[in-house]
């Protein structure tokens, strides 16, 4: 019964593990040119924006001391909003990899455009869904196959400067704060009642 | 094991004392001293009953009152609130996110959501001998539904850490299940039928880790984001804690023969001294060393539960829901794997009696362990799965295996040494997952290397158990005239008043049903002679 259960539970498992076939490339972060220029600038400075209300304004365009031909390759920008040092401490789900399938320090994709000649802007509202952290935004250019062959990002290489914080909605609302009370308060309720409730039926048998 | 089997010596003498306080039925209708068939009084009940009037048959498809009826109720509600307790483990890559959480946290509430039942699993014995299972159960489930309901004020880690602790603190229904199934079932089938009560309710951390996502997701569906979502999701185990609890308390009765209460008020169970039966369970070693065995096979379990799912979240970077799959198939495998152990364990005991149920321990937990070690070592996904799966059967097997022998350490007792060694179990996962799995010292997969070598080594004192009447894993049964009767051991934890005044008689009977614990040869040897042969008339 033990093998019929493992087989069944490995069955289940393999049709639903997305395959990993396919990637003879392995994109690595060490190899890609930092020919982009990204700048990122939130409405508001020096205080912490909130998630689903501030706006930050990033532009990227190809760097002006970038070769030629360097823009060749790329086909599209995809800007992603990338976690500063600080907010990856303790953290090893957020950990920086070399190996970009695997990097996950980037999470939270913002935009993905074609790639243009001339700098390209956005307005983006910090999305709702953002966890609490420090940020600094990240473009990659992608060649035909989506793979990664350059980079630019806000900050420096030590990812230190011009950074911005954002504050994650909390999810608690006032309506699920009430209920819970009320369902709380059922609990506690309902057991008194059943307690004083077989006291009397015992004090009546006993009286008997 | 024939229905009619009245291999427990002693039957004979049923009436001839005059002094029959357990029967109801006997002096309400007036059948009272003369020699009562063991089956007679016991014609009420659907089963075949014993003299104590526990089941002698498991009929697990059967909700006959009021044994069968004890076993699914108290199986449920600790499958509840194993659902409850481990309902953050598979949200947490949510919850760490809304929470801004650190791997210190994270671990730190994982260690605080078992440590609660530490102490209210050693409450929980005291209040089942004392009050009984049915409310020691209600208490349990529904004293606890308000701290799942308040994962919806949680906003920061010291909060999230303060609900998961409080949460924790229904992980007692695992004693009161335990206690209910061991005054319901006789002690042949004990290992059986408290292993399936105990599997089935620790499904529930299997079952936690599929439910909790599909619930998220649902909720998300209808517009929430995720980050109420997975407040929302945890009213769901709220929920089932409460119906659990208003069956329990409309459904369940405490003992064969009735409630607690009623029993006692009527004079026919007496009320026992709460400071004779801590005394009697803190003094035994044995009670000791089960604390610990349980520590690193529960306690695993349990670390395994909160850790498991992040694991393959993280490192073998597959999806919420595919992770949960994977954790979910390590406590499902409770399912079968923890009764198996339990009826090992009482094969064990038909052929080698109580050494029987020692050895079958030993092995069980050290091979589980052992594949413990495979788990963190495995770099494939295939092999870490292969590992996962045999590891849990061998450690939720030891599980079973453990409460085959735990209801023979005492009598009195019962109920608190449940809870000592249920309160172990959490201490154990404490502890394991405040050195292994709090800090960024080691990896997870290192973590889980290392519990299982400390599991290997803490699971070797089952070596020091020693019975008098029965022998050890190494040492043969006292040769000792008197040390060598059931009796003396059960009934050394009543003092001589207390003998006089007949207070013991429960365990005296106990220790005569179990001698089958001396297993198949001393069985054999011990062939009663003719006077007591016939056991249905005198």
């Amino acid at each position: 019964m033990a093998v019929q259960t493992f087989l069944f539970a490995s069955l289940i498992i393999f049709s639903s593990i997305e395959s990993n076939h396919g990637a003879t490339e392995v994109s690595l972060f060490a190899n890609l040119e930092n020919s982009l220029e990204v700048t990122a600038k939130p409405t508001r400075v020096g205080v912490v924006l909130e998630a689903g209300k501030d706006m930050v304004r990033i532009t990227w365009m190809l760097k002006s001391s970038a070769k030629v031909n360097d823009d060749a390759a790329f086909k599209t920008v995809e800007v992603k909003l990338c976690y500063a040092p600080i907010s990856q401490v303790d953290r090893p789900w957020r950990k920086t990899h070399n190996e970009l399938s695997r990097d996950r320090s980037c999470p939270h994709k913002i935009v993905s455009k074609p790639y243009d000649k001339i700098p390209q802007s956005l307005n983006w509202t910090i999305d709702r869904e953002t966890p609490t952290g420090t940020y600094f935004i990240r473009a990659y250019g992608t060649d035909v196959n989506g793979y990664e062959v350059a980079y630019g990002q806000s900050s420096d290489a030590e990812k230190t400067t011009n950074l911005f914080s954002v504050e994650g909605i909390s999810g608690r609302h006032t309506s699920l704060d009430i209920a819970s009370i009320c369902f709380s308060v059922f609990s506690f309720g309902s057991l008194l009642v059943f307690l004083v409730k077989e006291k009397r039926k015992a004090k009546l048998q006993q009286r008997k | 094991m024939t229905p009619n089997e009245d291999g427990s010596i002693g039957t004979s003498l049923h009436g001839v004392t005059a002094r029959e306080q357990v029967f109801s039925l006997s002096v309400e209708d007036g059948l009272s001293s003369q020699a009562i068939r063991s089956d007679d009084p016991t014609a009420k009940f659907a089963i075949p009953v014993d003299s104590e009037h526990r089941a002698k048959v498991f009929k697990p498809l059967s909700f006959a009152k009021p044994h069968m009826r004890a076993f699914h109720l108290g199986w449920i509600s600790f499958f509840t609130c194993f659902i409850s307790t481990f309902a953050a483990a598979p949200l947490v890559p949510v919850i760490r996110d809304n929470l801004d959480l650190t791997k210190t946290d994270i671990g730190n509430a994982g260690v605080a959501s078992v440590s609660g039942a530490i102490f209210s699993r050693l409450a929980m014995g005291a209040v089942c001998d004392l009050l009984g299972a049915r409310y020691g159960t209600a208490f349990s489930l529904m004293l606890s539904a308000p701290a799942v309901f308040s994962m919806s004020f949680v906003s920061d880690a010291g909060s999230y850490l303060a609900v998961r602790f409080m949460i924790g603190f229904c992980l007692a229904t695992f004693v009161s299940c335990q206690y209910w199934t061991s005054v319901m079932f006789t002690g042949k089938i004990i290992g059986l039928v408290n292993g399936c009560a105990g599997g089935w309710g620790d499904m529930g951390g299997g079952v936690t880790q599929l439910l909790m996502p599909m619930v998220y997701h649902v909720i998300k569906l209808t517009g929430a984001t995720p980050f109420t979502a997975w407040r929302f999701a945890f009213f769901i185990p709220g929920f089932l804690q409460i119906i659990i609890g208003i069956l329990v308390l409309t459904l369940g009765q405490d003992l064969p023969d009735g409630n607690l209460s009623t029993l006692q008020k009527s004079g026919q169970v007496s009320k026992d001294k709460f400071s004779k039966v801590f005394w009697f369970a803190v003094k035994n070693y044995r009670t000791w060393i089960l604390f610990v065995l349980y520590g690193f096979s529960m306690g695993v379990e349990l670390t395994i539960n909160n850790v498991i799912s992040g694991y393959f979240y993280d490192r073998f970077h597959l999806t919420l829901h595919t992770a949960g799959i994977i954790a979910a198939s390590f406590g499902m495998a409770n399912f079968f794997a923890r009764p198996f152990g339990g009826y090992a364990s009482d094969v064990a005991a038909r052929l080698f009696g109580m050494r029987g149920r020692l050895w079958t321990l030993w092995i069980l937990q050290t091979v589980g362990a052992l594949f413990c070690i495979w788990l963190g070592r495995a770099s494939s996904l295939p092999i870490a799965i292969l590992a996962m799966m045999l590891f849990s059967i061998g450690t939720q097997a030891a599980c079973g295996a453990l409460f085959g022998v735990a209801p023979f350490v005492s009598r009195r007792s019962l109920g608190l040494i449940s809870g000592l060694t249920g309160a172990g179990g959490n201490f154990g996962s404490g502890v394991t997952q405040l050195l292994f799995f709090s800090s960024s010292r080691f990896s997870t997969a290192e973590g889980l290397s290392l519990m299982g070598v400390m599991a290997v080594v803490c699971t070797l004192p089952v070596a020091l158990i020693h019975f008098p009447q029965w022998g050890s894993m190494f040492l043969r049964p006292s040769q000792h005239e008197e040390r060598s009767k059931e009796e003396h051991y059960y009934g050394g934890e009543w003092t001589k008043e207390e003998k006089s005044l007949g207070l013991h008689e429960g365990s005296i009977k106990f220790a005569k049903n179990s001698q089958s614990e001396r297993g198949r040869k001393a069985m054999l040897a011990d062939i009663p002679t003719p006077g007591t042969g016939t056991p249905t008339h005198v």
